[in-house]
């Protein structure tokens, strides 16, 4: 086959051209067909375009040439953002800010409550904060209770979306979903960066996912490397007889790879993969747990 | 380059960033563009009003902005649909900036599109900054500049930046692109360099 290049305005063969007509849509996606052997590859020049009564002068060719550029990348942007991991993404990391506010704020405003209260202390008390941040709007007047009754509000706001988190995150990634949790899933996403980088990941990565600076001081110097970062979040693995909990979190990991494959490539739960999974995580969990207490007894 | 008194300028229409303006001109903060920051070291080419510019990393398009001040057209690449978004913006504004949607390290998606450059200016902060580099080169007419902005840490957080800018220049002359100056880009910005070089003409 003979080389010829192709432009987006049109075929250059020898001295010879033929323009291509279409208005920006047909240009864009001709330049979707055209490829490129970027071995004899020659940069077009604009002058070519005029000779081939493609357009009359550089201003025309410019303008032209925008109009296909922002229509591809608007198109692109579009189809970018359609993804349905995009939006999570930004709700997990909105819920994460929203809990470190929260908890500022309440500190915040436990310390000027003792303040006007002299003889109030939170020793000995086993008041939630939130109980708390409640006791103090009702018993105070002027900003700190509206601060108080703000940090309410915001803790409503954060619960309802912790709940639109993890069902959106049943219906992005339903197989990690049923494996560790709607809201574990999601934040699992967040930090890879997306359903796309997730799946892609190894498990070994998954599993530490979230213990950045313990990984990095791993590295640099002799600690001991994490054994888990957000998955540790979830209730099998902070549940896990200590000596154990490093395996557990390390077959998760392993599953939660697969899931996360699943959840990009089909899209849907597949029950007999959560099955299976389920039993493999529990067992590892008991098995080694017994083996242990037996091993110990000779 | 235009000077008023030792400030940097470009001659456009302003507020693109809320970028600070005397008169006419819009400040170009070495602080936050790399390139500003090479002219305000003394190196790099002078901008001029007949050059074509192939920009690699367009990002949100404050450093892309200034350079359409001063030249003839700016072809941008940009690859993440978030920063494309404000480069669009900017584009709309300045009908000398074609924006394109597109990796760096595929040239060949974008061959119909990009025309001979004098200059490709790269700031890409991508592990393989070198080779993308040197595939791009193809656009980049005889005697033209490359000026590459290098992210040491991006190519390898774990070596020695120095480590880093010595193994570039290296690949970079090896692929046929001639270096004629480099520098760090301190105070301006910690861990990148500066290089500049030109294609030769034969």
């Amino acid at each position: 086959m003979t080389y010829m290049p192709a432009y987006w305005f049109g075929d250059v063969e020898g001295g010879s051209c033929t323009p291509f007509f279409g208005d920006a849509n047909q240009i864009a996606a001709r330049i979707r067909m055209i490829r490129t052997s970027m071995d004899s590859f020659t940069p077009l020049s604009w002058e070519q375009a005029v000779s081939c009564g493609f357009c009359q002068n550089r201003s025309e060719y410019l303008t032209r040439l925008r109009e296909v550029c922002f229509l591809t990348a608007e198109r692109e942007i579009r189809a970018q953002y359609a993804g349905k991991d995009t939006e999570l993404l930004h709700m997990v990391r909105t819920l994460d800010e929203m809990d470190t506010v929260i908890n500022l704020l309440s500190e915040r405003a436990m310390e000027w409550y003792q303040i006007r209260q002299p003889t109030f202390s939170r020793k000995y008390r086993r008041t939630p904060t939130h109980l708390m941040v409640r006791k103090i709007r009702e018993k105070s007047r002027g900003a700190l209770g509206s601060v108080a009754g703000q940090i309410e509000s915001l803790s409503l706001a954060r619960t309802d979306l912790a709940k639109e988190v993890s069902s959106r995150a049943n219906r992005v990634l339903p197989n990690t979903s049923a494996l560790i949790g709607g809201l574990v899933a999601a934040r699992l996403m967040a930090q890879a960066g997306g359903l796309v980088p997730l799946s892609r990941m190894p498990a070994s990565t998954i599993q530490v996912l979230g213990a950045k600076t313990a990984l990095f001081a791993h590295i640099r110097t002799k600690t001991p490397s994490p054994k888990h970062g957000i998955i540790f979040q979830h209730r099998r693995v902070h549940n896990a007889p200590r000596a154990v909990r490093g395996k557990v979190s390390r077959v998760l990991a392993g599953k939660l790879a697969i899931a996360a494959r699943l959840d990009q490539y089909r899209g849907v739960l597949v029950p007999e993969f959560i099955e299976q999974a389920q039993a493999k995580i529990d067992a590892t969990g008991h098995f080694s747990h017994e083996q242990k207490t037996g091993g110990d007894a000779p | 380059m235009i000077w008023i008194g030792d400030v940097l300028v470009s001659k456009g229409e302003g507020g693109v960033y809320n970028e600070r303006t005397l008169g006419e001109a819009r400040v170009w903060d070495p602080y936050r563009s790399k390139l500003a920051a090479l002219y305000y070291l003394g190196k790099g080419v002078e901008l001029t009003p007949d050059m074509c510019v192939l920009y690699l990393g367009a990002a949100n398009g404050t450093t892309v902005s200034h350079v359409a001040d001063y030249t003839n057209t700016v072809y941008a690449v940009e690859f993440a649909p978030r920063p494309m978004q404000d480069l669009l913006e900017v584009a709309h504004r300045r009908n000398n900036i074609v924006p394109i949607m597109a990796d760096a390290t595929r040239p060949e998606l974008y061959t119909p599109l990009v025309e001979a450059v004098d200059l490709l200016y790269q700031d890409v902060a991508q592990p393989d900054q070198a080779a993308i580099t040197i595939r791009n080169s193809v656009f980049l007419k005889r005697g033209g500049t490359l000026i590459l902005m290098l992210k040491t840490r991006s190519v390898d957080i774990r070596k020695n930046p120095a480590e880093v800018f010595e193994e570039t220049l290296a690949l970079l002359s090896s692929g046929g692109l001639t270096p004629i100056e480099s520098l760090w880009l301190e105070p301006y910005h910690h861990d990148h360099a500066a290089i500049v070089c030109t294609k030769p003409r034969d």
